[in-house]
């Protein structure tokens, strides 16, 4: 897990996609949180599946939330 | 590099909108970035903003900073299901200009009905990877040309925008191709990811209502039928009745939505 002025960066894998375009992570630590994609990701159309491997930004105010800031290749 | 400072409730520390390079602001509250914001402009030369924050008013505050900056119209994307950020970017004057649907699309011959849809008569397709670079740019840039001249390109699904010297045309192996004496008639691009995406499907104007684009479904939805894929991705402008006639037509599914937002 890697702290920065950014933000709390860790990987994770999607294990759900919920209805309100937010995302069950399960990250590699084992803790899962609810998180939405990045503005990014939502621009570059990219789709986000059950089973990716993503990297998720913690939010600093609750860290059962966040942001998903990049889909690796799998 | 400019700032703005934003005065915080007693006790919290305030945030300050930094344009940190010229498409690109941070909120930085407490030495820690809380909020960013990016403006990129597409091929077709409108620029698309994104907004990430932890809260309203973070959002609200990087918006006034970028709108303050950059020349309008401005677009952005947001999910439709996605009712939190689609009220920021309203809060920030911006108004729904079109939706997309997307489709989940079946494809077991069972479900899509296409088993016996054959191309019409004179017509062959020509299987994904196989079709000759030349025409197939050829027909490309003729379809590229009929668009921009009905719909235009705006309409259509933000995937196949034309690039940066009119080529969409990227990797010539994705394309299965229908074809007619001599010359291609039409194309569909599919996109061999994980799930597979049809990012573009059209047939010249003159050949329309005849069941290529049909066939050419059922060529490309039988093939990954056979290895084992069963369903694809396609995007479809609302207003695009043909589009959406054909994908309803073989059982595809709405799965969900994007909606393009304007600040005019």
């Amino acid at each position: 897990m890697a702290r920065t002025t950014d933000g709390i960066e860790v990987e994770g894998t999607v294990i759900e996609c919920l209805r309100n375009a937010t995302f069950k992570v399960e990250l590699q630590n084992g803790h899962k949180v609810l998180a939405h994609i990045s503005g990014k990701i939502r621009k570059n159309y990219i789709k986000i599946l059950p089973y990716d491997r993503v990297l998720v930004e913690l939010s600093p105010y609750d860290l059962t939330r966040g942001r998903i800031l990049y889909r690796y290749r799998t | 590099m400019n700032s703005v400072h934003f005065t915080s409730p007693m006790g919290q520390p305030a945030v300050v909108i930094t344009q940190v390079a010229e498409t690109q602001w941070h909120a930085v509250e407490d030495d820690r970035v809380v909020g960013r914001g990016d403006a990129s402009r597409r091929p077709d030369g409108r620029i698309f903003l994104s907004i990430d924050a932890w809260h309203g008013a973070v959002f609200d505050q990087l918006a006034d900073a970028m709108l303050a900056d950059l020349p309008k119209p401005l677009y952005t994307v947001v999910d439709e299901a996605d009712l939190d950020l689609t009220c920021d970017w309203e809060r920030a004057g911006f108004t729904i200009r079109r939706r997309e649907w997307e489709y989940l699309v079946p494809t077991d011959p069972r479900a899509t009905g296409l088993g016996s849809a054959l191309p019409p008569s004179g017509v062959t397709i020509v299987a994904v990877g196989e079709a000759d670079e030349s025409p197939l740019r050829e027909l490309h840039r003729v379809i590229r040309d009929e668009v921009e001249a009905t719909v235009g390109w705006r309409e259509m699904p933000a995937e196949v925008l034309p690039r940066p010297g009119g080529a969409t045309l990227l990797d010539p192996s994705k394309y299965t191709v229908a074809a007619q004496s001599d010359e291609y008639v039409g194309l569909v691009r599919v996109v061999p990811v994980r799930q597979p995406r049809i990012g573009l499907i059209a047939v010249r104007s003159g050949r329309h209502r005849r069941g290529i684009a049909r066939a050419l479904l059922a060529h490309v939805l039988g093939s990954l039928h056979h290895r084992g894929i069963d369903a694809a991705w396609a995007e479809v402008n609302e207003s695009n009745g043909a589009a959406t006639a054909l994908f309803e037509g073989i059982g595809a599914r709405r799965a969900s939505s994007n909606l393009e937002l304007v600040l005019r």
